[in-house]
């Protein structure tokens, strides 16, 4: 007889499957949030230059787009107008992206089919894997918690911003875990817990803007955290809010896990249907047809949130045209050269080379993953070379992210032109074209990756943009010498369109990024198939 | 002399320190079909990863049709693959996947792709995540035979199909062989490689074991013969290559290895009412091999 109870086996499973990058997002979540505690004083020691800043809370768009500044005057009312939202967004997103992966993923792939020929019942496994990630979000919670209080917060406004921050995670996963129940692929599952999350942000971001559509400010599970007021006021009634939006669906998914079949969803496909034979005629095409679905949901979510940066720029511009003393916080604050329609849009601008990193980081692990799973074989067993394939994958990957960048052009465009803020749609293509570089590099990184560490395409690849953009805000907030933030691929960007893109930089990082291109598809050429 | 469809020349693939190929020599000429066999791990699916230039050798060489089998641009041309796990895009229909992977192969015959779609009965409208494993052979191999390329490499190309789908494999091969084709087939169902195969190759822990045909081995290998006699038992003892099976009253079951001259003079001396001499199945040869191998 084994030792090892079976539902103790499959806790440990899920745990072994979950506890690195939980790990990974639980440092990145204490850390940042005492990164900030700790330069408060340096940024926002001055007293009257907080209170100053706090009265930017009238103006709509600084809400809209930072959240509501509240408890500006304190460290930890700054650190959470500052990263609150950004820490909210990583966790939910995480919990929702590990809940699909270890719970329709395991079982899409035929892995739960063993689990599930044991004595535990589906509901049992789902239990266990909830239980699992709910640990998980519980302790980075705990160590936000602790590592607030340790920098000199009070115990109080870190506890309610721990737990907010907790509760939004848990809404993702337990979304997520009830999205696996009705969608038969990983990738509806996911796609379905995404929407939920963008439409949450939205009403999030909108609420924020104004009493008119406060009311949004209930819908999880973002809303709600904007309304507790860690540090000022400390509101512990609107978390309730979350917790009904985590316990439902959760609950809502272990009644329904023993209900349907496994490996099927609630949802059934129809079982045969007419060939779709558009784009199946060469490898080239074919990298074109799997991308096609990925990047009208990228496009749907970059389109939505440049759209909303347009139609709020004249409100904001205004504003700080009109009061310069505030433009100047703001440029202390982080956001410089907001006062103007193109410093504003390059600003936000430069927030786009994440995403479009993203977009390449994750297409080119989607062929990492084909390669595990074997779907490459036979493509391979063509007379087809591994270069081909890869350059093929690559080119339809840089060709998307180009096209994500005149999609967050034309979104601004049009909501600038909407609320008459009258910048050229030249100038906004000049912007999102401008970072650009810093995404290649990125998508560079990941082929560089497929090529030699197959395993880390994801993480590798968003090495330059996501990890860039950490260190120059990290170097910014800690006066670091200028070589640490000169790593940085963003400390060479240039505020296009305000000013003249940074030609030699441009180029630099074109051709570093072509280079690592090279050297991965060589790579990947020379190493043999892995399966 | 044709060129050989394969040609191995000491080819050799470590995985750190684990020799998973030692040093292969093998060669099968255009138009034969091939059964190559060994217990799991003997380096079968190593072989043919270099073969296909999926993976590259430590040592040596393999050339498909004089081609170097790492030019796969210029060597694929001239083969179809069915690998032992079928792993294909969920999304996409049997009819949809047939289509990429004629438009990336090395050319198809669509008319004899319609007549094998018939034959191994698959259903072409069902997007592959709905597949079995079996359907998902079923889609390689139509796939692969429509190629009619000149080599064709199968790396147990029906572990997951019923009898009655395994009768189409055999016939699918008997016309690939007719067509002058060469097949190269990797499998465990040795019922399937004695009826297909030309020759067979034997594979243990990377290395060659035998290369023959298949009445070649059988004469190489033991054979049962089962003596009835009446009066005293023929003594055997001494016969070399004998190998006494069962003994009962008025019968004899013995393994015969080598010549069978010795053992029939010693029989001569009883009064053999009948004899029965029946030759080994692949599968007791290779159960032979393997049993070596054990000991």
């Amino acid at each position: 007889m084994s030792a090892v109870a079976p539902g103790q086996a499959v806790t440990r499973l899920a745990a072994r499957q979950v506890r690195r990058p939980a790990l990974v997002v639980a440092a990145v979540t204490a850390g940042m949030s005492a990164l900030v505690v700790a330069t408060y004083a340096r940024t926002m020691g001055d007293a009257g230059a907080a209170s100053a800043l706090a009265a930017l809370a009238g103006n709509p768009a600084i809400r809209t787009l930072f959240g509501e500044p509240v408890g500006l005057d304190t460290a930890g009312g700054f650190t959470v107008w500052r990263t609150g939202t950004v820490l909210a967004v990583l966790l939910t997103t995480w919990g929702a992206l590990a809940t699909t992966r270890v719970t329709r993923g395991e079982e899409e792939a035929g892995r739960w089919d063993l689990l599930l020929a044991g004595r535990l019942t589906p509901a049992g496994v789902l239990g266990r894997h909830l239980a699992v990630l709910t640990a998980a979000l519980v302790s980075t919670g705990i160590l936000l918690a602790g590592a607030l209080k340790a920098s000199g917060t009070p115990a109080a406004g870190a506890l309610l911003h721990a737990t907010g921050l907790t509760l939004a995670g848990l809404t993702a996963v337990a979304v997520a875990a009830c999205a696996t129940q009705v969608f038969p692929t990983r990738a509806g599952a996911t796609g379905a817990t995404m929407a939920f999350l963008g439409v949450g942000l939205l009403a999030r971001m909108i609420g924020d803007g104004g009493p008119a559509a406060a009311w949004l400010r209930w819908l999880p599970p973002y809303g709600p955290l904007a309304l507790t007021r860690p540090y000022h006021g400390d509101r512990w009634a609107p978390l309730l809010a979350l917790a009904v939006a985590a316990a439902v669906p959760a609950g809502a998914a272990l009644a329904l896990a023993g209900g349907r079949d496994i490996r099927a969803g609630l949802l059934r496909p129809p079982v045969g249907r007419a060939p779709r034979r558009w784009l199946l005629g060469s490898v080239e095409t074919f990298a074109v047809r799997r991308a096609a679905r990925p990047l009208a949901g990228w496009s749907a979510g970059i389109g939505a949130y440049f759209l909303l940066i347009g139609l709020l720029a004249d409100s904001l511009t205004g504003f700080l045209a009109d009061n310069p003393r505030f433009a100047d916080l703001a440029a202390q604050a982080g956001f410089a050269g907001l006062g103007t329609v193109e410093g504003y849009t390059a600003t936000l601008f430069a927030l786009l080379a994440i995403p479009i990193g993203a977009f390449a980081a994750v297409r080119l692990a989607a062929f990492a993953a084909a390669e595990t799973a074997g779907r490459l074989t036979l493509l391979r067993a063509g007379p087809v070379t591994g270069t081909r394939l890869l350059a093929a994958e690559v080119a339809t990957t840089v060709a998307g992210g180009a096209a994500l960048a005149a999609v967050a052009a034309v979104a601004t465009w049009v909501g600038t032109t909407q609320v008459g803020a009258g910048l050229p749609l030249a100038a906004a293509l000049a912007g999102t074209a401008n970072v650009l570089p810093v995404a290649l590099l990125g998508g560079a990184a990941a082929t560089l990756a497929l090529g030699v560490a197959p395993r880390a395409v994801t993480a590798i690849g968003m090495l330059p943009t996501a990890g860039g953009f950490l260190l120059t805000v990290t170097a910014d907030s800690v006066h670091a010498p200028p070589w640490v933030g000169a790593l940085s691929p963003y400390g060479h960007l240039a505020a296009v369109p305000a000013t003249a893109p940074n030609w030699p930089a441009t180029l630099v990082m074109v051709a570093g990024a072509a280079a690592l291109t090279g050297a991965g598809i060589l790579s990947y050429a020379r190493r043999d198939l892995r399966l | 002399m044709t060129t050989p469809a394969v040609r191995t020349d000491q080819l050799t693939k470590r995985y750190g320190r684990l020799l998973a190929l030692d040093r292969l020599d093998l060669t099968v000429p255009a138009g034969e079909v091939f059964g190559f066999l060994g217990p799991n791990g003997a380096g079968k699916s190593t072989t043919i990863r270099l073969l296909l230039g999926l993976a590259r050798p430590t040592a040596g060489r393999a050339r498909i049709f004089d081609v170097d089998a790492g030019d796969v641009a210029a060597a694929h041309r001239l083969l179809a693959y069915v690998p032992a796990d079928v792993a294909l895009w969920p999304q996409l229909t049997g009819a949809e996947l047939l289509d990429l992977l004629a438009a990336t192969g090395p050319g198809t015959d669509t008319a004899y792709r319609a007549d094998l779609v018939a034959r191994f009965d698959l259903d072409l409208s069902r997007p592959a995540r709905t597949y079995s494993t079996g359907n998902r052979q079923k889609v390689a191999l139509v796939a692969a035979f429509a190629t009619r390329a000149p080599l064709l490499v199968l790396d147990e190309p029906t572990s997951g199909l019923d009898p009655l789908m395994e009768l189409q494999f055999r016939r699918a091969v008997a016309e690939a062989r007719a067509n002058g084709q060469a097949v190269f087939l990797c499998s465990h169902q040795l019922a399937e490689v004695e009826a297909v195969c030309d020759r067979v190759a034997i594979l243990r822990a990377g290395r060659l074991v035998d290369v023959a045909t298949v009445p070649e081995l059988r004469r190489l290998h033991r054979s049962e013969v089962t003596a009835r006699f009446t009066g005293p038992a023929p003594d055997l003892a001494a016969v070399p290559g004998v190998d006494l099976l069962d003994r009962a009253d008025g019968m004899l079951r013995f393994a015969l290895a080598g010549p069978p001259a010795a053992a029939l003079r010693a029989l001569a001396a009883a009064d053999v009412t009948a004899l029965t001499v029946r030759e080994p199945s692949l599968e007791e040869i290779f159960l032979d091999y393997y049993g070596q191998a054990e000991q």
